[in-house]
């Protein structure tokens, strides 16, 4: 069948109709699909967090175990003073009072400046874990004097105390008549250790 | 609304047709003055839809037998047989009667058209001129089957006689396709006598087809299906006695028109009405008008059709989004409910997690702050031990004395790049820590030159250091190189022996735990 221009015409609006109405529910199809995806993301986050939720409701008497058991270092941390900003007037009152109380003949000793070992994410703040790095030269009559200080330094608190290095030599040959000259010589280098919890109630 | 012309041999009636109901619009004579105001009347209906059915006396019916055939070679083969047949074939239909199988395999065709066509033709030409969509040339009989089957006629053969406005129209239909119709004209007759002359011309219709042998003669009675006038049932079944050839059923004409659908027509309508209403709902693909009469019609089909394809696409899209839709009602439906179940477990496990003890910061924090701190004091150890252990073995070796010692802590990464060419490197997993003790010393009380006894004596003090498995030896220096690589060196005979006890270098190492 042949159509002229005038029946061409005719069929036009109806051709231009029908394209109309094909688009229309095509681009029907493509929203509602568009919609089925993101509510399938949303159902998808939402079974996650349920599960999250109901295991961690799960968990709950384990949490509070260990929360209790974790308590109990936390407080430790707090007493010891490792928690909190570094207390440098303590450390040097420390050291201060261990020469005296073990006589050590020579105790020197340099901090340097703090620096961020470590940041753990918490909520809902970070908790930060700095470090100060000490030296400490002394003189010591014998080996044991080494082990006192450094078990001292560790009580006296204020810090966790990472002992890195330490090197222990002869001063030179034992002198010929019995005295109190040091006869070694110790080195160390300690990090000292503290934590700053940003979301720790004053 | 749609609109029928009625064509009779007296007169012309133009019906319109909307849901069921006839309502009679125009009639004109069948002249040209009927023309002319057939015109008039198109003139202000451009584009209307108008269905022609015709009720003439003059229809011819031939029964013709051509090859078996499909598609276009069928078509020219009919409009050759129509143009054998009738010398005008503006009106002429082939109506198919089935198959006949012999030797080769043809088909009975059944050709119809009108006596004279010049008394159709100056109506069509007006419809065309008016720009009127003319949906189809119908005639009476060409509607029999449809009638015959609305009657309750499912097959065999039958008869259906029906009193029209033009005459006693009766049509004889044979498995649901017309064989042959006839129109007498009828005068005004009382009930008894018009049924008593329809039971004669039904008879006589039968005495015909059976000279034609289109019906057997010694066959079961036919079915005749006769439509009374209102009123004249009784009259029609008194007259209408069934015998040997014929059995007659007789219908009342409203009864006819609610079982065709007909819901009103306008009053003294005979049973055209019933034809009139067929050719509208179920009218057949076989009619008298050429393509090119019906060419608006066709292109009011196609404009229809697009609309309805775009029509039923977005039906088809709507379903479609719609059950879309409900997938996403029933996804936000569950997400709502996971939700709320979400909250409400979290509400609970906050209601719980107040009852535990006091602290002074978060759970997350108080995790991160303990565990970390955990991590850091697993990678840290004191010298201590490690001081003690060499402490003891030293005092099974008097002989031995030691200048110097260093401890340390390494990480794997810092010893490899330490780690001396040739070196043994202690066995440790990664991300551990070792902690290293470095001893130097002398062996003492014994001669520089006795380098067996020295050499002895430094390896039995490096092997009394492995008693403890945690430690390892790593790299031992003697005082004396005596491996392949290194260099030896002596002095013998000399009187007095000088210098300092040779040296050596032991290094341990033991993972922190």
């Amino acid at each position: 069948m042949n159509f002229t221009a005038q029946e061409l015409k005719a069929l036009a609006l109806p051709l231009l109709a029908c394209l109309v109405l094909l688009g229309a529910g095509a681009a029907l199809i493509a929203w509602t699909q568009q919609e089925q995806r993101a509510a399938g993301g949303e159902l998808a986050a939402a079974r996650d967090q349920r599960a999250q939720a109901r295991e961690r409701l799960m968990r709950i008497a384990e949490e509070e175990k260990e929360v209790k058991e974790k308590l109990e270092v936390y407080l430790r941390l707090r007493t010891l003073g490792i928690l909190g900003d570094e207390r440098r007037l303590e450390w040097a009152d420390a050291m201060t009072r261990i020469r005296t109380q073990r006589e050590l003949p020579d105790l020197r000793y340099r901090v340097e400046r703090q620096r961020l070992i470590s940041s753990v994410a918490g909520k809902p703040a970070n908790v930060d874990f700095y470090a100060s790095a000490m030296k400490v030269e002394l003189a010591l009559l014998h080996e044991g004097d080494l082990l006192n200080f450094l078990a001292d330094l560790r009580e006296s608190g204020n810090a966790y105390y990472s002992v890195k290095h330490c090197s222990l030599s002869r001063t030179g040959a034992a002198p010929a008549t019995a005295g109190l000259a040091p006869r070694l010589r110790a080195e160390c280098e300690i990090d000292l250790i503290t934590i700053v919890d940003r979301a720790a109630k004053a | 609304m749609k609109h029928l012309v009625y064509f009779t041999a007296t007169d012309h009636c133009v019906y319109s047709w909307a849901g069921g109901r006839l309502e009679l619009q125009a009639r004109f004579p069948g002249d040209d003055t009927g023309v002319t105001g057939f015109r008039e009347y198109l003139a202000g209906r451009r584009g209307a839809l108008f269905y022609a059915m015709a009720d003439l006396a003059g229809e011819d019916f031939h029964e013709e037998l051509i090859p078996y055939l499909r598609g276009g070679d069928r078509e020219q083969v009919v409009q050759r047989r129509l143009a054998q047949r009738y010398r005008d074939t503006r009106l002429a239909a082939a109506l198919t009667l089935g198959t006949v199988s012999g030797e080769r395999r043809n088909e009975r065709l059944l050709l119809t058209s009108f006596t004279n066509t010049q008394q159709l033709a100056p109506w069509l030409d007006a419809l065309t001129e008016a720009g009127a969509k003319l949906a189809g040339v119908y005639s009476v009989p060409l509607l029999a089957p449809a009638l015959a089957a609305r009657l309750g006629v499912t097959g065999g053969r039958a008869f259906v006689v029906s009193a029209n406005s033009a005459g006693l129209r009766q049509c004889f239909v044979e498995e649901g396709r017309l064989r042959f119709a006839r129109l007498e004209r009828t005068v005004d007759m009382v009930p008894d006598a018009f049924a008593a002359f329809v039971r004669t011309e039904t008879g006589r219709l039968a005495q015909y087809l059976a000279t034609l042998r289109v019906l057997p003669r010694d066959g079961p009675p036919v079915r005749a299906i006769v439509i009374a006038p209102p009123g004249q049932r009784a009259a029609f079944e008194r007259a209408l006695v069934s015998d040997a050839r014929l059995s007659f059923v007789t219908l009342d004409a409203a009864e006819a028109a609610r079982k065709v659908g007909v819901k009103s027509a306008p009053a003294h309508t005979g049973a055209e009405q019933l034809y009139l209403h067929l050719a509208v709902k179920r009218a057949p693909r076989e009619q008298f008008a050429r393509r090119a009469d019906r060419r608006s019609y066709y292109l009011w089909q196609m404009q229809r059709g697009l609309v309805a394809a775009g029509g039923l696409g977005i039906a088809a899209c709507a379903l479609v989004a719609g059950a879309n839709w409900l997938d996403v009602g029933g996804m936000r439906g569950d997400t709502r409910r996971l939700r709320v179940e979400t909250e409400v477990t979290t509400q609970e496990y906050q209601r719980i997690t107040s009852a535990f003890p006091v602290t002074q910061t978060t759970t997350d924090n108080l995790r991160a702050t303990v565990t970390e701190f955990g991590n850091i004091a697993r990678r840290t150890a004191a010298p201590r031990d490690a001081l003690v252990y060499v402490s003891k073995v030293l005092n099974d070796f008097p002989q031995i004395e030691l200048d110097a010692l260093q401890w340390r802590l390494e990480r794997p990464d810092e010893r490899a790049a330490a780690k001396p060419p040739g070196g043994a490197a202690p066995a440790v997993a990664a991300g551990g820590v070792v902690q290293v003790l470095e001893l130097s010393g002398r062996v003492g009380a014994m001669r520089r030159s006795d380098y067996r006894a020295i050499t002895a004596e430094v390896q039995r003090f490096a092997s009394a250091l492995r008693a403890d498995p945690a430690y390892r030896v790593v790299r031992s220096q003697l005082p004396f190189d005596v491996t392949s690589e290194g260099t030896l060196s002596g002095d013998i005979g000399t009187a007095a022996e000088t210098g300092e006890a040779p040296r050596f270098t032991i290094v341990l190492a033991r993972n922190v735990q």
